[in-house]
Order: structure tokens, then sequence, then C-alpha cells
């Protein structure tokens, strides 16, 4: 290997400061650089500065992000989330460990072309299952498909200008009664190919000449219908165009805009005769019509209709960088109210507001913003107001926002600090991606609110690594209010200082504790402490800090703009307001949704998500990841609120909802969340460390049918201990997926006893065999990854047991449904 | 919240100063919350979590809760004791090591057989006699009629051959009486002295690592021994066979080792029968003070050892030496007695505190002989108690049920001993605990290899034929080959000692064990990362004295380990600290080398 080149490493120690806080993003600019730590970077770095070998050691070796050795030419992450999990993400980086010939225990195959990583949640639940292959991710990921996958990276690989960035964009700007064209620029909508699509619908429209604007905005929700464009003209409904891909781009340009001039006139004309010609279907206005749907389209209706958005207000609208944009819908409007200044909104307009504002220049909007003083309210009020609105974290353990205020608020000492929380590490959940990549000036506003409220000076954005367009979209949101002069000495121009930044995480579920969650800041590793002494007191650098979840602190501005009582009319007598979930797994409309609480779980699921896929049975919800339990289908009628969750064995969590079916396995959902816990746990108390990994041997046991009664009995004993005995949240939560699933399918866990898998899930229960509809077609054979299906045609084929892998390809590709899972 | 305040700890009220934590409190009241990674210097580390107490319905560690005024807190109660438990046992499911080696384990009198096998080794033979006389009566009949399952067990019988340990229990009890090959005394003198009686008994001063060998008129010892056995029945007869073990005038036999025993407690035992099990009873309730005949319907003590064997198989003057070391103790023995005949159950009740009987296998219908209830396989006693259906009269060894293996009935008769001595104490009698173990279950070559690395590698030393046993050399040659399997932090371990405190079961979770690890180091310390708990003491003791290197946790969740930076060896990281990290760590993880020979 050549010798390292140090130069990077000395510019990074000068570059990140050379306290010992700051190893952890030195450690991530080495990952960066080199691909991985190389030791003699490590060595240089203690050498030139304060950060000693024990912490740079133990701190590398805490986070997942982190490497010790070289990787291949492109790394592959296979996301083993909740929703992946249960879409067959083990039977993904099986195909994709046979196609590249990586053996087990080995990451990288022989040509150094691909190292393979799991990585906990990619946050693309709705895609599942996902791998993402450098920065491209890759939705509905099969087996099958892995080939192709590889294939099509390479390829644009090859044509290395695959996808052009989506976020150097500036506002664009048309003339008056333009119409805009709205593409859903989230992490999901781009892993669907809404990037391309949004490219090539600006090179279309560009080219017709239309008085038309493609706009970037965030999350559009609906994420089993990406990517999806929303035409709206001036005073008119907008129409939705779902499914689409970017060979429509052209096709849908011209459906909607007649273009000027007569050449293109002309090449329109051509265009479709060409496209009649070429096309078998039928013209290209019908090829586009059937993917166009309205809101009154029942599938939209049912995924709208009982949803009320207020974290996520005007999704789909906004362009989520354009500050003007925001401040045009109310944007800081709360916050100015709260600091006294009185903010002058660029024009009140809601929708098509672009056409007819001038471009702005940086002293313009300066002047937009700064207007005279108005009677601020105090941060006591602020607070009240919180308190009286009922709003609770949304993080997962739903303690009184208001009163976390009011305890930091109350400490005595000059110095505080306000953290947001945005360390999301739920497998299956991304609403706080979502909201942060859709909505970051709202959640800006919200932490400023706060830190005004207990009198912090200094924010710090806590996000997970694995969420780099939320990372990017937040820095240059912050970068963007710093340029107005709207952050660091005077907050929106007023005379309170506040100074933001953003930490990345390094890939560790357990940070998303705050006691964790500082000790990663304060540069150590992620290791939970005993509370009391709670962050309220004695938090970040021993001072009073503010720690409140992305969505949390997204509600806040709502609730000082539309008054405390009118967030205390939505939702149930305990749970006020509205929360957001991912809805993923098992379910028809998967996607991102806000409903009031006291929303039912059948509500959620039925009507929003549509139900279970065609002839399957829904079965029950996780609810709230490794902390939640699974809710069986016959409590659908649970409402969904702190309390009543926690009654049926589940928590609200942050929010991931993944849907069951009959074809998943409860066991091994059991042994998921176990997997994961321990995967996760810092290893600091002994019940998590060691109680988490004896609840999984026993799993395992089970899930391999090799577990007997008294097991069951132990599992449960113990679940209970390492509940009780635990020192943080996550230990002390960690047993409710196992005791949950124990006390509503404490059957399937028998029939596991038994040696039986109900659900056909656990490979060592099950096997696969062909029935006599087989037509010895010969598909199955020459599918079959390990030739365990020897060729016969004409003849019924048959299974070699011993060979197969249940990689599931056989059943995927008969034709006749001729193979059989018992 | 300023000046002192009052909590409630198990219902006491303890005042506390501002800033106590729970455990302080608790240590004032001296109720004994077990601690793993709790070091003052340190402050509170909250990662082992057996000093959990209940407050306000939940688990909390006490080390690092802050006692706040009004607090209500649980620490003695049966559910916060198997929270405690359960630690402990978690952390035992991934505990590389064995506390005590698996001989001493499978010994059924416990003795602790790597210790001998290093003295032996080292030339310390009185220390090795002391060991072994501590540990059980008769060596010199075990030493060679020992079925010795330890050496079905010794880890070396996995590489080559068993170390010989019963050959030398054998050697050191024989060089002790004064026969066989490694006699310091002259082995022509096969005639055992007589024994000692009434008046001329030696006992022992308190400590038991001293070496006993002059004897100390005890005053308070005489009295007890005074006494005549009161046989209503029995009297005169049998009294003129006492034969053999008549006393003689002659002066205490010097050089030969006895163990010490606890001061009068003014109790009488009886014990019927003088076999292997009457004779370990004796044995053990004698050190615990009590003042035991031991009667017997033969004119010799020694029951199935003297009729069940010969000459060859069992010299008589290893087994008369051995008697003789019983009656140097204060033994008194009643000769050609018998009970039914000569004796009364009735009557021992009322000159004796308690009554064993050991008599070895019964005939049926020998109830009414000995007037206790009888069950299939003999008489009737509870399993854990030793108990009969009489108060006050227990039974062991083949009397209760046949006994295949003599140490197994010498077993029988040190349990009986203990629920006598527990039932003189006015307690409820019960069988004693095996001691708690970390079993580390069966090793891979790889493993065994690290152990051979610091023992001899020589073959099983085998004395010739015309040698009656191996010779000092040969015992310390063969005391080298010795794996020292057993941990060197045992009975010196604060892992071990909560675990027995406990009771918990070192087998509760069964998992996949780790690898043995051992790292020896240059400078003396051993490393033996299996055996790690990450209280993370060390690490924090080497942050606080700013090691240039230190050590560090490295991973995550389960696969945590303790470690020097850089891969670097643990005292690379332990420049300054070694000591102090030694002798503060929890378990046997971080400890010094012993110079090979000296235990």
């Amino acid at each position: 290997m050549p010798p390292i080149d140090l130069q990077f490493t000395d510019a990074a120690v000068a570059r990140l400061g050379r306290k010992p806080e700051a190893v952890i993003p030195i450690l991530q600019a080495l990952q960066e650089h080199y691909g991985y730590l190389p030791e003699e970077a490590l060595r240089r770095v203690c050498e030139s500065s304060d950060i000693t070998p024990a912490s740079i050691n133990g701190v590398a070796s805490f986070y997942d992000m982190f490497r010790f050795s070289p990787v291949g030419k492109h790394l592959v992450r296979v996301c083993t989330g909740t929703a992946c999990h249960v879409a067959g993400a083990e039977r993904v980086e099986d195909a994709l460990r046979r196609h590249l010939r990586i053996p087990a225990g080995a990451d990288t195959d022989a040509n150094r072309q691909f190292t393979i990583e799991q990585v906990a949640c990619l946050g693309t639940c709705t895609l599942a299952p996902t791998i993402r292959i450098a920065e491209t991710t890759f939705g509905y990921t099969t087996a099958e498909s892995i080939p192709d996958k590889l294939r099509d990276f390479l390829e644009h690989e090859a044509a290395s200008s695959a996808v052009k960035s989506t976020e150097e964009l500036r506002r664009s700007v048309g003339n008056g009664g333009a119409v805009e064209i709205h593409v859903g620029l989230g992490s999901c909508c781009m892993a669907k190919g809404s990037d391309r699509l949004f490219h090539a619908l600006r090179e279309n429209a560009a080219a017709c000449g239309g008085n038309v604007v493609v706009k970037r905005v965030g999350c559009v929700g609906m994420c089993h219908r990406t990517p999806m464009i929303e035409v709206a003209q001036p005073g008119k409904p907008g129409t939705f165009y779902a499914d689409l891909s970017p060979s429509q781009a052209r096709a849908l340009v011209q459906r909607h805009f007649r273009p000027q001039g007569l050449l293109q006139r002309a090449s329109r004309l051509w265009t479709r005769t060409v496209d009649s010609l070429l096309l078998e279907d039928a013209a290209p206005q019908q090829e586009v019509q059937r993917f166009s749907m309205s809101k009154r389209d029942p599938g939209v209706r049912a995924f709208l209709d009982k949803q009320v958005h207020i974290a996520t207000e005007h999704f789909g609208q906004l362009d989520p960088l354009d500050l003007d944009e925001y401040l045009a819908h109310g944007g800081f409007e709360a916050l100015a109210k709260c600091l006294g200044v009185k903010l002058r909104s660029p024009k009140s307009e809601v929708r098509s507001n672009s056409e007819d504002r001038n471009p702005k220049s940086e002293t313009a909007s300066e002047q937009s913003a700064i207007g005279h003083r108005q009677p601020a309210i105090a941060p006591a009020d602020l607070i009240s107001t919180l308190e009286q609105s009922g709003l609770r974290g949304r993080g997962g353990a739903g303690f009184p926002t208001g009163q976390k205020w009011r305890v930091v608020s109350q400490q005595p000492g000059g110095t505080k600090y306000v953290i947001c929380n945005g360390d999301e590490g739920d497998p299956g959940a991304f609403m706080d991606r979502m909201i942060l990549e859709s909505f970051p000036y709202r959640v800006i506003e919200g932490l400023a609110l706060a830190a005004l409220a207990v009198g912090a000076h200094e924010g710090i954005f806590y996000i997970r690594h694995e969420y780099p367009l939320a990372v990017k979209r937040v820095r240059a949101a912050i970068a963007e209010l710093e340029k107005r002069g709207w952050l660091g000495e005077k907050l929106l121009g007023g005379a309170f200082p506040l100074k933001l930044s953003v930490f990345e995480g390094a890939g560790a579920f357990v940070c998303g504790e705050e006691t964790a969650l500082i000790a990663s800041v304060e540069g150590e590793r992620g290791m939970p402490r005993l509370r009391p002494p709670f962050p309220a007191q004695e938090g970040l650098w021993g001072k009073p800090t503010l720690i409140n979840n992305v969505e949390t602190l997204a509600l806040v501005p709502w609730i000082v703009r539309n008054s405390a009582e009118k967030f205390a009319t939505i939702g149930t007598a305990k749970s006020k307001g509205t929360k957001v979930f991912a809805l993923a797994g098992k379910i028809r409309r998967g996607g991102l949704i806000e409903v009031p609480m006291g929303t039912t779980i059948r509500e959620i699921v039925e009507e929003i998500g549509g139900g279970a896929a065609e002839g399957r049975r829904f079965k029950a919800v996780q609810i709230g990841g490794p902390s939640g339990g699974c809710v069986p289908a016959r409590l659908a009628d649970t409402s969904v609120d702190y309390e009543s969750l926690r009654e049926v064995g589940a928590i609200m969590g942050s929010g991931g909802l993944v849907v069951l079916d009959d074809t998943s396995c409860m066991v091994d959902i059991a042994r998921y969340f176990l997997q994961f816990t321990q995967d996760q746990s810092c290893g600091k108390c002994t019940f998590c460390r060691i109680g988490t990994k004896r609840m999984l041997d026993i799993l395992d046991r089970l899930c391999a049918g090799k577990a007997s009664r008294p097991h069951l009995d132990e599992l449960e004993r113990l679940a209970r201990q390492v509940g009780a005995g635990s020192l943080c949240g996550l230990g002390k939560t960690a047993p409710n997926p196992v005791l949950s699933t124990l006390r509503y399918f404490r059957d399937e866990y028998e029939a596991h006893v038994a040696g039986r898998c109900p659900a056909g899930k656990c490979t060592a229960l099950i096997h696969y065999c062909v029935t006599a509809d087989c037509t010895g077609c010969t598909l199955c054979a020459q599918r079959c990854p390990v030739n365990a299906i020897p060729m016969t045609p004409y003849q019924r084929h048959a299974i070699d047991d011993a060979k197969c892998t249940r990689c599931d390809t056989c059943r995927v590709v008969c034709p006749h449904n001729a193979i059989d899972v018992k | 919240m300023k000046g002192p305040f009052t909590i409630s700890l198990d219902g006491s009220p303890v005042t506390v100063s501002d800033g106590e934590t729970v455990l302080q409190a608790a240590r004032r009241l001296a109720i004994d919350i077990p601690t793993l990674c709790y070091l003052e210097k340190c402050g509170p580390l909250n990662s082992c979590l057996v000093c959990l107490v209940k407050i306000n319905g939940k688990l909390v560690p006490s080390c690092g809760t802050k006692a706040t005024p009004g607090m209500v807190v649980e620490s003695e109660t049966e559910e916060v004791h198997e929270a405690r438990r359960t630690a402990l046992e978690l952390l035992f499911s991934d505990h590389v090591g064995d506390c005590l080696s698996p001989c001493q384990r499978l010994c059924p009198l416990g003795l602790n057989i790597p210790v001998m096998l290093r003295q032996l080794e080292a030339g310390q033979l009185a220390e090795a006699t002391a060991t072994v006389r501590g540990a059980l009566p008769l060596p010199a009949v075990l030493g060679r009629l020992c079925h010795h399952p330890c050496e079905q067990g010794c880890r070396r019988g996995h590489w080559d051959d068993p170390a010989a340990i019963r050959d030398l229990e054998r050697f050191v009890a024989d060089a002790d009486l004064g026969i066989g090959a490694g006699a310091i005394e002259p082995v022509s003198r096969s005639v055992p002295p007589p024994p000692q009686r009434e008046g001329t008994t030696t006992a022992a001063p308190s400590g038991d690592s001293a070496l006993v060998n002059s004897p100390v008129a005890d005053a308070s010892l005489a009295p007890r021994l005074n006494g005549i056995l009161p046989l209503p029945q029995g009297e005169g007869r049998g009294e003129g066979k006492g034969g053999v073990d008549q006393p003689s005038a002659s002066p205490p036999v010097r050089g030969r080792f006895l163990p010490a025993c606890k001061p009068s407690t003014g109790k009488r035992v009886a014990i019927i029968g003088a076999g292997p099990t009457g004779l370990t009873a004796a044995y053990h309730l004698a050190r615990q003070g009590h003042a035991v005949t031991v009667a017997d319907r033969h004119p010799q003590a020694g029951g199935t050892l003297r009729t069940g064997t010969d000459e060859n198989v069992l010299p008589r003057a290893a087994l008369d030496g051995e008697i003789g070391q019983l009656t140097r103790l204060g033994i008194e023995f009643k000769l050609g007695v018998e009970l039914g005949r000569d004796l009364s159950l009735e009557g021992l009740l009322r000159g004796f505190n308690a009554v064993l009987l050991a008599v070895g296998e019964i005939a049926p219908g020998d109830s009414d002989k000995l007037g206790v209830a009888l069950a299939a396989t003999g008489i009737k006693a509870d399993p854990n108690t030793c108990a009969t259906n009489v108060p006050g009269v227990f039974a062991a060894g083949s009397a209760v049920r046949a006994q295949k293996q003599l140490v197994k009935a010498m077993a029988e008769g040190k349990a009986a001993a203990e629920c006598v001595h527990l039932h003189l104490r006015g307690k409820a009698p019960r069988r004693p605990e095996k001691p708690f173990s970390s079993i580390m279950g069966r090793m891979e070559p790889g493993e065994l290899r690290l152990f051979l690395q610091q023992s001899s590698t020589g073959a099983r030393v085998t004395p010739c034929e015309a040698c009656r046993g191996h010779s000092a050399k040969e015992a310390a040659d063969e005391g080298a080959r010795c794996l020292h399997c057993d941990c060197r932090s045992s009975g010196n371990c604060v892992l071990q000692h909560y675990a027995q405190v406990y009771g918990a079961d070192a087998s509760r979770f069964r998992a996949e064990r780790r690898p043995f690890e051992q790292h020896l180091q240059p400078g003396g310390v051993i490393f033996e990362p299996g055996k790690c708990i990450l209280c993370g003491i060390c690490v924090k003791l080497c942050e606080l004295a700013g090691e240039p290197l230190g050590l560090t946790f490295i991973g995550r969740g389960f696969d945590v380990r303790v470690a020097t930076p850089f891969n670097r060896t643990i005292e690379d990281g332990l420049q300054k600290v070694a000591e102090e990290c030694v002798k503060h760590c929890p378990t046997g993880a971080l400890v010094f080398r012993e110079k090979r020979g000296v235990a």
C-alpha cells in the first residue's frame, strides 16, 4: 500500500480544531478523504492536537461510519431497516454477495470494485428493500434484480454525468401567470428518479419556451406514487401526475403548454407524429394521461383526507431552500413576533407567488425583513403558550415540551444550549429526515424560538450522517440566514444573538438518547449516563441544555403563530396536535403522513394506507421501532396517542409505522429488533450489553427451531429484567418488541418451538417445493442462483432442499405459482 | 438543599448530607450493597448495575443516585436481589474463566489442588501439608484409595496426561506421617505413634495458615474431653476391647501437622461409626470447637477402611497414623460399643447435644436397634439437613444410602458435620453450598497452549514400582505440570464473592463462549480479556493519571473490550498505574503473575 499522504490530515486538524471535541469531525473528514481511517493519520492527529490515543481509538471504533481498512471502489450500502427487513433485505444481501462472489466474513469483492456494508436504516422505507451504491439509492430491489442494478450503476458511472445535482439551484423565476410544475425532491423521491425527471422537465420547459417554471419542492408524502409532480396553474386546481419517468417529461410539458413560436409548434406536431409512429401504444397525450390524477381521485383523497398538516404545512408546495417563499407563507412570523421585530413579508400570496416578484438582491431581502420594533413576547409567555398548547415531545417519550423549556429557562447561569435532535435512528422511520429536507427554515425557526425561550445563544443541529441531503439543506439554510445577517449577533436583525451549527452524527442509534447525544457532541463515545442530572440541568459542557426532536420544533412556529388554543383543539385530551408517521411495510399506499392525535390505527392502515396488498391479510403494525411494539390487527381501533399506545404495549416512538401482513413472522420481527438493539447497544451497562444478547440468543434458537418451551419463559423473564435494570432508554425499551409479540402472538412462538414458522419466513424452518401445477417451463431452473433445481423440460421440476438457500427467486419467477413454501 | 436530611433505607431512617449517594448512605448503615464498578476515586461509572436499589418503583444504580430529602429506598428485598443476581448471572454468561480449577470443583471434599501442586513445585512441603490437612482428614488414605475424579477433570489430561494429583496427595500425607518415599522422618517408624488423649491433646492456635506442631495446653479443651461416654447400657462392655486405641503415655508427636480448631463451644457430639463418613464428620466438628466422641462396634477405628482393605492396598501405618492425627485433634474414640446393644439413642441424647449416625450400610430391620425410622435405602434422613425423624439425631453416609466411593462417603460426613454444627449453633441445619465458580467448559487446543506457556512441558512423573511414592524432586516436577487453571483472583475477587453471596447461577444463560485469551506481559501483568466485565475502572484510572497511551474501550455493544490504543500491549498502556489497576480490578482480568513456584 502506498504511503499515506498526511498533508490532508494536518489540514483537517488545522481546519477543524485541536481540541478534544474536534475528534468526530476530524475522523469524518479523514474517512471521507481516505475512504477509511489509516492508522498513520490517526497517530498524526494525536501528535498534532489535544486528542488522545485513547479517545481517538475509542471514538473511531464506536461509530458505524468509521472503517479501519480500505474499501472497494464503490460502497454498496444495504439498508436493514424494518421495512427493508420485512421486504426481504437479507435475500438482497445474499444475492449481492453471490453476484459479486463475496464470501461470508468478507465485505469486498476480489476486484475491489464493491464493498458491501449494512446500514441500520437509509430512511427510504417506502422503497423497501433499498440499497445505496455510492450516492445513488435503488428502491424495490430483489434478489432477481441485483445484477441489473449493479449494471445500471456501472453504466451511469461510466457516463459520469449520470445525475446532476438538484441542490445548487436557485429559484426559478417566471413571468406573471406562469404555470408551476412542482417536483418533489426528497431523498426517497430522488431514489425513484425524481431528480432526473426534474432535469428533463426543465430542459423541455426551456425548449418549449412557455411561461412555465419547474420548481423543486420538498416531500410530497405520497411515496408510493413517486416520481410525482403537481402542475399548478393560477386559478385552477392542481393536477397530479404520478409514477412518471424522465422520458415522459417532454410529453408532459407539451400537454400543458402551448409552445410559442412557429418552430416549436412544428416541432410539437412533429413529435406527436413521430411518437405515434414509434410508440406502439398511443399518442403521448394518452400515454401521459394514464398518470394523471387529481386530488379528487379516491386513492389520493383517502390518502389526504384524514391528514392535517402542521409540521408538514404547505407540503409539496415550498422550495425547501427558498427563504423568501418561506417568509411569504408566514415563515419567521412567530419568531419575529417573539423578538419584537417587525417582519415585512414579501407579498403574501400563497400560490404561484414567484411570478410577479423581482429577482432579489441581498439588500432587498434585508430590507424586507427588518422593520421597526414591536413589543416582544416575553420568554415566560412563550413558554406558557407552549404549555397551554399541550405539545409533547415527538421523539418518543412524550414529555411535555413547555415543561422542559421551563426547567431549562429556570436554570441559573448565562450559558445554555439548545439542540435539535435529528438523530432519527429508528429503522422504519424517516419523518425527521423528511422535515429537515423539506422544511429546514421551519425547524430553524422552532429551534430559535426555543433558544429565545430558555435564553440560549448557541444551537446545534445533530443530524445523522445517513441523511446527507438533510445535512446539506440545513447547512444551506443556515448559510442563507447568515448571509442575510439573520443569524449570529442579531437573530432576525433583532437584539438577540444566536449562533447555529450542524453536527453530523457518525452512526450510532444510541445517540438519539440525549445524554449519549451530548457525549457525542463533546467528542466522546456515545455512551449514555445516568439521569438525573438531566440535560436540562447539566447538559452539554455541564451547562443547561434543551434538546428537542425535529418534529417537535417544526410544530412550534405554527403554535406561536396560530395560538396554543388552536393547537389544543386538535388531538385527544392528553395528546394534542398532530403526529407525523412514516407509513411503510406491507401496505398499498406507503408514505409520509401527518394525522391528528387520536386517529385510529385502522384509519391509518386501511383508509390512508389502503390496507394490505391484494390477497394478503393485515396482521399487525409495528409502532415505535426498536422501542415500540407490535399492535395486532384486532386492536386496530386503538387510538394513536401516547397513553393508548403504551397501554397496548407499543409506544408512539418517533413515528415509524411498519405494517405487517400474514407473510411477516412475528418471532422474526422480534428477533430483528433485538438484533438491532444489540448491534446498537453502547455496551456500557450489563443488562443491555449482555441481557439483550442473551435474549437474542434465545430468539435465534427459536428462529432456527432449536428452542424449547422453557426458553420462552426465560425469554420473558429476562425481557422484564432487562427492561427494569438497564441504565438508559435504549435498554429499558429494547424488550418491548419481544414482550408485545409474546403478548399477542404467543402461538407463533409456540409454533417455532414445535419447529414451524407459520408465516414461512424463518429459513431454517421452511422448505421450497414444486407443486403439480409445474409445466416444466424451466424458468426456475434457469434462475436458481445455486443450481438447486435440475432442468427437466416439460416435466415437473424438483428442488434439492440441501442446496436451496431459500432465496425465493423460483417462487417469484414461476409463471404458474407452482412453487410452494412449507 | 443544604444541610443534612433524612432518607429511608429499607425502613430505617438515615441522615445524609447533601451530595451523598444512596450507596454511601447504605454503607454507613452497614447494608452491603454489592458493587463492581464503583471506586470512589473514579466517581460513579454506572456500568455493572449490580448495585441496583428500588426508588419510586424504579430500579436505579445506587452508586450514581444522589440522595434527596424524603427518598424511600429498598435494598434488601427479593425483587432487588433478583435484579442484582440477574446482573451477576449475565456477567458470568460472558465470563471466560474458571474461578476454581476443574480438579478442585470435582473434588467432593473441595481440596485446593492447584495450590497444593504449586506448593510442591516450590518445595514448600509444610505449606502443602497445611493445604491438604486443613481441608480434609485421612489424606494418606485418600492418596491411596481415592478414585480421583480430580484427575479426570484435569485440563492437563486434555493435552497429555493429567497431573498425578492423588499420588501427590499421598506424598504430602506420607511425608507428614513419616511414612513412604518422601518421608522426612525415617521410614522405619512404621508403627503409628500412640494417639493423644485426655489432657495431652494438642490444640491449634487460631489462624488457619499456622503450622501447628507444638501441643498447646488449652485449658478450655481439657474439661470437654474429660467426660466419659455416658452409656447407661453399654458401660463396661467393650471398654476393654479398645485395644489398639487405648491411650499410652507417649509424648505428643512433633513434626506432624494439626489444623487449627476453633475455641471450645461446650457442645458435645456423639458419632456412631468410625468409618470414612464418621471420621470425616468428627474431624470437621472438632475443628468447629465441638467435643466429639466417636463410638464404633469394632475394636479399632476405621470401619470399612480397615475391614475392606488389606495391608497392600492401605498400609496400616497410614491408616493408624491418620486416626492418630484425629485423636490428637481431641476426638475421643469409644470402641467396641454398639448402638442398640451397648448404647441407646435416648441415652446418647441425654449426654450429648447431637448424635450423628454414620454406621455404614444397615440391614433391614435395624430400625429398632437404631431407634430411628428407615427408608428403603437406609436410615431415613432429610437430604438437605441430614436430620432423621428423631430431633437432634442426624445420619449420613452409607447408613442413609450406600456410598460406592470413598471420597463421596467422606464428603457426606463433611456435609453432615455442617448440618450438625448449624444445629448446635441453634440454626436451621443445611448442607453446605458448593463454592461458587465460573465454569469455562472444554477448551480448544489453542487455548490449552496458552496455559502451557507457564507450565512444565514434561511428561507425567510416575515413580518406579519399587519406590513407594514420589520423591520430593519428583513431586516438584509433577507439581510443575499443573496448568494453573484456577483464577489468580479466586478468593480475592469481588465478582466471585457476590456471586456466592447472591447464590448466582453461573450457567443460567448458556451461550457460545468466546475464546480464552491470556496476555502475559514481560513486566508481570497478566491480562485475561475474557474475564473483564468492562467496569471501566482501569480506563478511568489511566485517564486520571494522564497515562500517555492508557486504556480505552474499543468497539460497541456486546463486542466492547478494553484495550490499549493502536493495538499496543496492555503494559504499554499501563506505564504509571499498572499496580493500581491490578489492585482495583474487580475480577481476575488484570493480575500480576506470581513467581512460578510460589503460590
